[in-house]
């Protein structure tokens, strides 16, 4: 746990995982890192942060569009509250003053925490949480917008905790002088100005002036080179819950990567969420507005025209790109009916009988129609000729067209034989 | 509208009785004023009610219904064999090689067939079928008009005899009659389209694939596709161009057939002089020009926005000229932005948009491009919420085949999950293969078998072994034939749901997919049955296992195979307390000239002694010595110390230990 907020403190460089890590652990373990951080003399920096935190939660709950905005922010509100500062150069005054102070306290702040710790090294973490400002930059912008608007909608109590925390640090850092129990009546004003922003207001108080106290006593210990106390200190703290940091689920957050290529979302069950959100606009958004979209006039579609080379050339293709290997025996089978090599289904035994099929059953039947022209009423050659039809009304083998001709050949037939006939008294007319 | 009036109809039927009884009272008192009125209502019901249900006289399907519907009853048989080999049981791939080599020989004898028929119609004349089948009777592939006209011209296009048609072309040129416009557009097609060459007739004979060399076959498929761009480039001057130029009058289809002629065949920067050419004489592009002129953009500017302006450019014009685009259109417009850098995603994402708009439904191509855009490297893929909502809007609906391209999404697409380690959109991917016929824009064997390797990969990769192994039998062997690399992730994936007593049925199937000649496979799969102990009988199954891998090495000697694949075997039998073939596997080490490990020969000793075989143990030390290990003199100190030894075997060892041991 002392480790834990050691780091989150002495290494804003790599920020953005520990940050984390202490955020998780204080929605967890049910306690607020912003006590056990005043402890260590970052007091401001917390207290200020917090309450911004806390306003900006209450907005959240308020107004639907800023709940709309990222939890993510709130925790980069909350690690970085001085890059807030240095992206809200035209913001208000005080927000500024308390940048100038709290740049100027962190190194101070820093020192005295860790004695240990070389100058050069606290340099270095400076540095690096300058850098973790540059890669902020960006995302801070929109940021920003929506922190004017807060300021210009809840100017007055904001102000207030803003100069508290201030006037806060003041005491904090350079009255280390004052050693007495009581405690200023300055930082008990400050304090509870800086609770009436919180939703519980007595308690809040309460618990920042019982926290300021025991500043002032860890100042003295301090003071005396006794700085194996302030473990003790630590440990002894109780850390109370914080209902409203539980709106920063870990889900959103951001990590960052160290060859700066950006940062990705962590993917959860929220992510996915917000991926079904995001799909209405992704595939469906601005368009080229090259054609206009209307089907006004349809092309007179030179479909009608027979398909030219390139088509085949294409159809070609399209055929071997695609699997075209049947699967099983049917699918072979449709094939083969495709290329025409299969009976059709339904089976029909008329298949390939179309033009037959247009001539009436009757034209095959009823043939002697066709023995009234060039044949005598009566007779043999009439009898004969009875018999053919009738065996050619009863032959399927052969089309309408082709009984007239076998008839008309034997009327040419028996023309040819008048000779004979007329001497057999057969005549055919 | 209908359903009231049946209703009413309905209820009329049901209270028939009641009514005709009414009626009937009505019909003897004729003189009440209702009654007609009430008649009338009643017929009118009934009018209504027939004229709801109209029954078709009859219904016809097309040919194919009856065999559609009992193809769709008969589902995939994981454990069968492609159905194209199920003829002949020889004939049964058991590995990616072998079903490359038995498709193509299918094919290739299905085209020989063919060739003989058609070059020697003389000798296939007897039409046996009744009714004709077109198909199966030889087609004309010679010429037969000799004479100079029009219709040998035709016939010759038709033929696609390219030198044979430019020759009757010039020949009906010098006799001075003219060419009607529709035969000089198919000329100009079939010129561009063959860049002014003959094409390889289908059944011919192609020399040229011959010469193909061993290595070149297997990325053939490849070869083949790029070659057919490749192998013809638009000469300057061809007989097209010379054709073209002597034209009296061109129009939007003769420019047409150069454009595109140019741009398959690579000559960009003319097809683009073309182009302006054909603007400067007053005449609309078609659709074919933008979308030729649109895949050539990329090739003729350097610079991202130069490309992405000329493709806007070409676009505003089309919408000038009043050319409605269609899919090719924007597929190659999306194909174009795939080489247009950091411009593509946004716009890749408008031309998307414009599509819908202009209510035109993308294709897969479509989407395979703009996945291309989006996910241009494997490290880009962690955020694959784009080819989420994509397959979202895929999601149950079947595809057909419209762009040739078609057939790399899904393949992409799985890369991009593989990449991304995404196992349930993989699964949605999966599923939308199987909708439909949507299998068959898999593509190829060859692109079949990456999308399935990608998808094994992931599968092995992030799915618990239970499940991997029903996909396993599912897919493997008959969609899939996995790589090495495939069963490597396999045995990762046994490993780590420590689900090694698999690992003999494995070994199965890397020997059936003649795997079992990869040296390195072969060594895992011994390391992971050799790492630690298990019960007894999977030791024996590992054990006959490994006598299994020991056959396959007696009968490939020409494979090197490592100390270390040999001491596992032997460790694997010393477990399953088969000495006397761990015995033998001592003496392969010698003739593989490998060295075995000292702990091998510690558990071989430590085996014997459990045996209580003394002759086996100063047989051991002496191999030991033999091997000129320099930890004989340890073996034999352990052996003098643990053993009952006669005074023979005694002198022996204590010779061994005191010659290895160390003088100092």
């Amino acid at each position: 746990m002392y480790r834990i907020i050691f780091r989150t403190l002495l290494a804003p460089r790599s920020s953005s995982v520990n940050v984390y890590d202490s955020c998780v652990l204080a929605a967890k373990c049910d306690k607020t890192v912003f006590r056990v951080t005043n402890k260590c003399g970052v007091k401001t920096f917390s207290t200020s942060s917090s309450s911004l935190c806390e306003k900006k939660n209450n907005q959240d709950q308020k107004t639907q569009a800023v709940k709309e905005g990222d939890q993510a922010e709130v925790v980069e509100l909350k690690e970085e509250p001085a890059v807030l500062k240095a992206e809200d150069g035209d913001a208000t005054e005080q927000q500024t003053d308390v940048k100038t102070e709290q740049v100027a306290s962190k190194q101070p702040a820093k020192t005295k925490n860790d004695a240990a710790k070389s100058g050069k090294e606290s340099l270095l973490n400076l540095l690096g949480a300058m850098k973790v400002e540059v890669t902020n930059k960006r995302k801070l912008k929109n940021l920003k917008a929506k922190q004017r608007y807060e300021s210009v909608t809840q100017y007055k109590p904001k102000a207030a905790p803003m100069k508290s925390t201030i006037s806060m640090y003041q005491k904090a850092t350079g009255d280390d002088s004052s050693q007495s129990e009581t405690l200023d009546p300055d930082l008990v004003a400050a304090a509870s100005s800086a609770a009436s922003t919180l939703p519980n207001r007595s308690q809040a108080e309460s618990e920042l002036l019982r926290q300021l106290r025991r500043h002032e006593a860890i100042a003295e210990a301090q003071k005396k080179g006794d700085i194996n106390n302030l473990g003790v200190i630590i440990a002894e703290m109780k850390v109370g819950k914080n209902p409203n940091r539980q709106n920063a689920w870990p889900a959103d957050q951001i990590r960052f990567d160290d060859d700066g290529r950006g940062y990705t979302h962590y993917r959860g069950i929220t992510s996915e969420l917000s991926g079904v959100r995001k799909r209405r606009n992704l595939l469906l958004g601005k368009r080229l507005n090259i054609f206009t979209s209307a089907a006004d006039e349809d092309g007179i579609e030179p479909a009608a025209a027979k398909p030219t080379l390139w088509d085949m050339d294409f159809a070609n293709q399209l055929s071997l790109s695609t699997n075209q290997m049947p699967r099983n025996g049917f699918e072979e089978m449709i094939q083969w009916t495709k290329e025409e090599k299969l009976w059709q289904y339904p089976v029909n035994n008329e298949a390939g009988l179309e033009e037959e099929a247009k001539v009436p059953f009757h034209e095959h039947i009823f043939l002697e129609k066709n023995l009234e022209e060039g044949f005598p009423r009566e007779g043999p050659v009439r009898h004969f000729m009875e018999l053919v039809v009738t065996g050619l009304s009863r032959n399927p083998y052969l089309t309408v067209q082709q009984k007239k001709e076998h008839i008309s050949w034997f009327r040419d037939y028996f023309h040819q034989k008048e000779e004979v006939l007329k001497e057999a008294d057969v005549y055919l007319e | 509208m209908a359903a009231p009036g049946r209703h009413i109809g309905h209820s009329v039927q049901r209270n028939g009785r009641f009514l005709l009884y009414n009626l009937e009272q009505l019909l003897g008192h004729r003189g009440f004023g209702w009654t007609s009125a009430l008649r009338q209502q009643a017929a009118e019901a009934n009018k209504e009610s027939t004229e709801s249900v109209v029954i078709p006289r009859k219904k016809t399907w097309s040919r194919e219904a009856v065999l559609e519907a009992l193809a769709s009853t008969v589902s995939r048989d994981p454990t069968a064999y492609p159905y194209q080999f199920q003829d002949d049981p020889y004939l049964s791939p058991r590995t990616s090689t072998e079903f490359k080599l038995f498709s193509l020989s299918q094919e290739s004898g299905r085209s020989a067939a063919k060739y003989i028929v058609n070059n020697n119609p003389k000798l296939f004349t007897k039409d046996f079928a009744e009714p004709h089948i077109p198909c199966l009777m030889p087609e004309t592939v010679s010429l037969r008009l000799e004479e100079v006209s029009e219709e040998a011209l035709k016939e010759r296009i038709t033929l696609r005899k390219v030198t044979a048609a430019v020759d009757m072309y010039d020949q009906l040129l010098q006799a001075g009659t003219t060419v009607s416009m529709e035969t000089t557009h198919s000329l100009l097609d079939l010129i561009c389209l063959y860049s002014d060459r003959d094409p390889v007739q289908d059944g011919e004979p192609q020399t040229d694939d011959a010469e193909f060399g061993e290595e070149l076959k297997k990325r053939k498929a490849w070869v083949r596709r790029a070659s057919d761009f490749l192998k013809f480039t638009w000469k300057e001057n061809n007989n097209a161009e010379r054709i073209f130029n002597l034209l009296p009058e061109r129009d939007t289809r003769c420019y047409s057939a150069l454009i595109r002629g140019m741009v398959k065949h690579g000559a960009y920067a003319k097809a683009f002089s073309m182009y302006t050419d054909m603007l400067n004489n007053r005449l609309t592009a078609d659709v074919h020009i933008f979308n030729a002129l649109i895949s050539a953009a990329p090739d003729v500017q350097d610079k991202f926005n130069e490309r992405w302006d000329l493709v806007a450019e070409l676009l505003n014009q089309m919408n000038q000229q009043k050319v409605r685009p269609d899919l090719l259109t924007f597929n190659s417009v999306l194909k174009a932005l795939r080489r247009c850098g950091f411009l593509a995603k946004t716009q890749a994402l408008h031309t998307l948009n414009e599509m819908k708009a202009l209510g035109i439904a993308p294709s897969l191509a479509s989407y395979d491009h703009i996945l291309a855009v989006f996910y241009k490297s494997a490290s880009s893929a962690q955020n694959n919420t784009l080819l989420q909502e994509v397959i979202a809007e895929l999601e149950g609906r079947i595809f057909t085949c419209q762009d040739p391209d078609d057939v790399l999404f899904f393949s992409s697409a799985m890369r991009i999950c593989l990449d991304s380690k995404d196992l349930e959109l993989g699964y949605k991917i999966q599923s939308l293969v199987d909708v439909g016929e949507n299998w068959r824009l898999l593509g190829d064997s060859f692109q079949q078998s990456i999308y399935y390797g990608r998808f094994f990969n992931l599968l092995c990769m992030m799915e618990h072994i239970d499940v991997v192994l029903k996909w396993y039998k599912q897919i493997i062997p008959s969609l899939y034939y996995p790589n090495p690399q495939g069963m490597r992730d396999l045995l990762q994936a046994l490993d780590t749901d420590s689900r090694l007593d698999l690992l003999p049925s494995i070994w199965k199937d890397i020997k059936t997919l003649r795997h079992d000649n990869k040296p390195d496979l072969v060594e895992e799969l011994l390391s992971l049955m050799a790492r630690e102990k298990h019960s007894a009988e999977v030791q024996e199954s590992f054990a006959a296992c490994a006598l299994d891998v020991k056959s396959v090495f007696d009968l490939r000697p020409s494979i090197e195979w490592s100390a270390a694949s040999l001491s596992h075997i032997t460790t694997l039998l010393l477990r399953a307390n088969k000495t006397q073939q761990a015995w033998e596997m001592l003496q392969l080490f010698k003739s593989r000239n490998r060295v075995p490990s000292e702990g091998l020969l510690n558990n071989f000793l430590s085996v014997c002694h459990s045996d209580g075989d003394s002759q086996k143990a100063v047989q051991l030390v002496q191999l030991s010595a033999a091997f000129c290990l320099p930890t004989t003199w340890r073996l034999a100190k352990r052996a003098l110390a643990e053993f009952e030894l006669t005074e023979e075997q005694r002198a022996i060892l204590s010779e061994l230990e005191t010659a290895g041991e160390p003088s100092d």
